[in-house]
């Protein structure tokens, strides 16, 4: 089939449709009914979290401090950048501009992937730092004024969490680890819940790329296909717009501090600490 | 834009043209225009996928059958007849689970909606057929692998999953349980957003929102509850796994977690969802009243806001399950007092469904008799739902038999009555097959003694204080206890009934015909079992939804010249000018 | 009278905005991103989540509006989004009055 006779004929409407209009508008509709329901799912998350830091303000101003801020910020900008090439993927399609689409789609998933990339590293950090949440306990010595030492046990969380506080000059004093380690929990849960609908988002992005390359787009009606799918994009990067305040800047941070966490995550050490 | 011609009185009710017999038999319509067990597993027809929803959703109310005959049977003695303890807890908490999300929730949308939605809007399906297939499947892994992990270990939690005991002391199920449950909720979501975008988006000519039978209106509330409630508790059940599953606490207090945080966000949907299986049980309501009394709803506008009414105000009284719980004094004042306020939609939908009665034709068809038994079983529900929430008086019936009752009442007395009127009202369209009135008749009867008899016991069980969820109770309950359980088995009897009958109708049942019951509305104006499509050409609509005032209107009309029929559609539409004497209600 | 039986919804046509303006957006969301680091990398006290907050509502605002295409939507889309906004109000309002209130009894 010739390439250009796809693009002179109207696109077919759906049999259960009247017109390409109602078709645009019905799936329109329906990606925006969906985004309700992940307001609402997100919001359920926000909801508990914002719950517990308003009981426990201090400590969840510290589990903040510990968290890497340097990747948070690349992530930001990556992400934003990622928005602007999914709506421009929209004006291709719209204007029928087949390299376009293939470009500006292949753009966001790249950019999606760096995010997803950086996170991955945040998280192995994270690892590395022994922040994961846990219930087992170690023993540790304590230094006593006299020079004798005393067993006491405490939390390996608590006591990984200390180390990482202290290394970031954080003054640890009043703060009662185990509410550090709920904030914790909602770190993960609601970056991880973030980083799920990415990843489903960079699957639907690649199907729509194959779909670009099978000529599907060559009937400028079905740009709405990728005007939807932009929705939802967005609507990722709306998440983001409210995890980076709310998780990442509970706590002090200071720019200084952000280009080292970015250097170690690109795995350049300053030896600075 | 295009211009309807306004036309100001005439009903919907068109004479159906039967076919003569040897047409109808090669007729082609939905059920026989393709065979195969493929075309079944693969149809995106909205009018199979309501079959295979309703051959599911009767399994799975089966089996909650079952889990209650064991609790009822074990509550014949107070010491416990048949079930150890933990046994027990198992049977009343998968009753529970099974009836809420595996048929409640999902039957009538799924069954009655699928089917209805599209035609009585007069669209040749909905909005998204693929995805309404995809949300059978979705229910389907989910319900099925729920019921698995019900069979192999059991939940013991009760249908609340309340933590810590669920995340941290309950050696059951609770984590797979509750994926199973999270997967439901998908379908739900997905039939939601099918429902509200085809309601939207493709109403045919002249169906305006006024005119939509009330059934939609209903349907439309439904999904709207779906859409904004279900996503809170997949989001609740994701933070119970979790701590089930890390050993942390956002929900443990011996880990700074908060147990009334989970009750919130649990509640959040689960009163709403109550909502969701109660709305559009009403929707039947509305069209098996208004056909059965021969006369037009009282109070559409009124009747069609409270639907909505009922969706948004059902958002905002969460708490009312909370009342004892620990959550704030004056938090909770203020959930008795919207819980009052929503009591008002459904009292508002009770009256003018009483007075569309007054001065009908009334007859007692089996969707009647059920219909009248959802009217005093749903009202008695209703009105005990305000004892317990009023704050003060909640206190002492909390966690008793009188809750239990309560919620019977409505969801059996009101949904399940409303859902069996509706199989019954739509069974000669679906299936184009008559069943034997006098068996639905008495299976109807059967049901509504056997549910007082097993129900209104158990108020006055709660009221003296036995609680809810415990196997043994105080030797002084028992007659009410053994009166209750013999009332469930006359109850089942009941609804067994159908199981027999209805299937048998399909081999032995007359010929439907398009319209037995004289129904005004679009599905009704298509032949049974409808054609693949449901409307040879796109129907046009005049007039409101229950103009059952001139059965023979249209004929009228006909003879005065003032309409015509042409050849394109069964369906009359009106001629170029019009004369303005024509006024209706 | 076929014009009768077609469902038109001219209303739902859409035009898809200028490269202009797309950049414009993301120029704008780039400086509020700035803005919102800067806020972050600074000591407010107690006003720091209030800033923050506030700028997240301008960066959503500028987003849903222009890039989601808000600004030639229909009334029942921007119904859709203030009824997410307004459900997840209840939502928190309801919760947080819990959180807040739960230890101030009325006895």
């Amino acid at each position: 089939m010739a390439a250009n006779t796809m693009a002179d004929e109207p696109a077919p409407v759906a049999h259960h449709f009247n017109n390409m209009l109602q078709q645009q508008s019905t799936v329109r509709l329906g990606m925006w009914l969906f985004l309700v329901t992940e307001v609402l799912f997100f919001g359920g998350a926000f909801c508990a979290y914002t719950g517990y830091r308003i009981w426990f303000p201090k400590e969840f101003e510290a589990g903040s401090a510990a968290l890497n801020v340097g990747i948070a910020s690349v992530n930001t900008f990556l992400l934003l950048t990622s928005s602007l090439t999914c709506t421009l993927a929209i004006r291709s399609a719209y204007k029928g501009n087949q390299f376009g689409i293939k470009l500006w789609l292949l753009a966001t998933i790249v950019l999606g992937t760096v995010f997803l990339s950086l996170k991955g590293r945040e998280y192995h950090l994270d690892y590395e730092e022994g922040l994961i949440p846990t219930s087992k306990r170690i023993v540790i010595q304590e230094e006593q004024p006299d020079g004798t030492f005393i067993s006491k046990e405490r939390s390996l969380f608590a006591e990984n969490v200390t180390k990482v506080l202290h290394k970031e000059g954080y003054d640890t004093t009043g703060v009662y680890m185990p509410r550090v380690q709920l904030f914790f929990v909602f770190y993960y849960v609601m970056t991880g819940l973030h980083v799920l609908h990415m990843i489903i988002g960079i699957g639907l992005l690649s199907w729509q790329l194959i779909l670009a390359q099978m000529d599907f787009f060559r009937h400028s009606e079905r740009y709405v296909y990728i005007e939807v799918m932009s929705l939802y994009w967005h609507f990722v990067d709306m998440v983001w717009m409210f995890l980076l305040p709310l998780l990442y800047f509970a706590g002090p941070h200071t720019l200084h501090q952000a280009i080292e966490q970015f250097k170690l995550a690109l795995g350049i050490a300053s030896g600075h600490h | 834009m295009t211009k309807v011609p306004e036309l100001h009185y005439t009903p919907q009710m068109v004479p159906m043209p039967e076919l003569p017999p040897e047409q109808e038999a090669n007729r082609l319509h939905y059920l026989n225009h393709s065979y195969g067990i493929f075309s079944w597993l693969l149809t995106v027809d909205h009018k199979r996928i309501g079959l295979l929803y309703l051959v599911s959703a009767s399994v799975f109310f089966l089996f909650g059958g079952l889990a209650v005959a064991l609790v009822r049977l074990n509550l014949i003695t107070p010491t416990g007849a048949i079930l150890e303890l933990d046994q027990y807890n198992k049977a009343f908490t998968a009753h529970g689970t099974i009836m809420l999300f595996l048929f409640l929730i999902p039957v009538i949308p799924g069954v009655l909606g699928n089917f209805l939605v599209p035609m009585m809007i007069g669209a040749k399906d909905m909005a998204f057929p693929k995805l309404n297939l995809l949300s059978w499947y979705v229910w389907m892994a989910g319900a099925m692998f729920f019921v698995w992990q019900l069979t192999v270990g059991g939940l013991d939690t009760g249908w609340t999953l309340y933590p810590p005991y669920s995340s941290k002391y309950s050696h059951t199920n609770v984590l797979y349980a509750g994926l199973g449950i999270f997967i439901t909720g998908f379908s739900s979501i997905l039939t939601a957003v099918n429902i509200i975008a085809t309601i939207h988006k493709m109403r045919c000519p002249g169906m305006t929102w006024s005119r939509l039978p009330l059934f939609i209106w209903a349907m439309y509330a439904t999904s709207l509850i779906q859409l904004l409630g279900t996503p809170v508790i997949a989001v609740t059940i994701i933070l119970l796994a979790t701590e089930k599953i890390f050993g942390v606490g956002i929900f443990d207090p011996a880990l700074e977690g908060d147990p009334i945080l989970f009750q919130h966000m649990f509640w959040f949907y689960s009163h709403p969802a109550v909502y969701i299986m109660i709305l559009p049980g009403m929707g039947v309501i509305n069209e098996t009243i208004t056909c059965f009394s021969r006369k037009n709803i009282f109070g559409y506008k009124a009747v069609a806001w409270s639907s909505v009414g009922i969706a948004v105000v059902g958002f905002l009284v969460w708490g009312h399950h909370m009342f004892l719980a620990g959550q704030g004094y004056y938090l909770g004042l203020l959930f008795s007092i919207l819980t009052m306020l929503v009591a008002v939609p459904s009292a508002i939908k009770v009256f003018n469904w009483s007075a569309t009665l007054f001065k009908g034709s009334i007859s007692f068809e089996a969707p009647m008799m059920y219909t009248m038994g959802f009217l005093v079983l749903f009202t008695i529900g209703g009105v005990t739902g305000l004892y317990l929430g009023v704050l003060g008086s909640d206190i002492h019936l909390h966690d008793t038999y009188f809750v239990i009752a309560h919620f019977h009442f409505t969801m059996v007395g009101g949904m399940l009555m409303a859902w069996l009127a509706g199989l019954h009202f739509w069974w000669p369209k679906m299936t184009g097959k008559m069943y034997s009135d006098f068996w639905s008749r008495l299976a109807a009867v059967v049901a509504i003694v056997g549910f007082i008899m097993t129900f209104i016991p158990q108020f006055i069980l709660g009221y003296n204080g036995m609680p809810r969820r415990y196997p043994n109770y105080a030797p002084e309950f028992q007659f009410l206890n053994i009166l209750s359980t013999a009332g469930a088995s006359i109850q089942g009897i009941g609804y067994l009934m159908p199981l027999f009958y209805l299937p048998a109708s399909l081999f032995l049942g007359r010929k439907a015909g398009g319209n037995p019951w004289m129904a005004t509305g679009l599905e009704w104006q298509v032949p049974s079992p409808p054609p693949m499509h449901n409307f040879d050409s796109t129907p046009v609509v005049y007039f409101g939804p229950y103009e059952y005032s001139m059965p023979n209107g249209l004929g009228q009309l006909e003879k005065a010249g003032m309409i015509f029929s042409d050849e394109e559609s069964t369906i009359a539409h009106a001629g170029q000018s019009l004369p303005e004497v024509i006024r209706g209600s | 009278m076929s014009e009768v039986r077609d469902t038109i919804h001219e209303k739902d046509e859409h035009t898809v905005a200028s490269f202009g303006s797309t950049m414009t957006t993301f120029a704008v969301l780039a400086v509020l991103a700035v803005l919102q680091l800067s806020v972050g990398f600074t000591d407010f006290g107690p006003m720091k989540i209030l800033a923050s907050l506030t700028i997240t509502g301008v960066q959503v605002f500028v987003l849903s509006v222009f890039f989601m295409d808000l600004r030639q939507a229909d009334k029942l889309t921007w119904l859709c989004a203030g009824a997410s906004v307004f459900w997840v109000l209840i939502m928190f309002t309801f919760t947080l009055t819990d959180f807040i209130t739960r230890h101030m009894a009325a006895y």
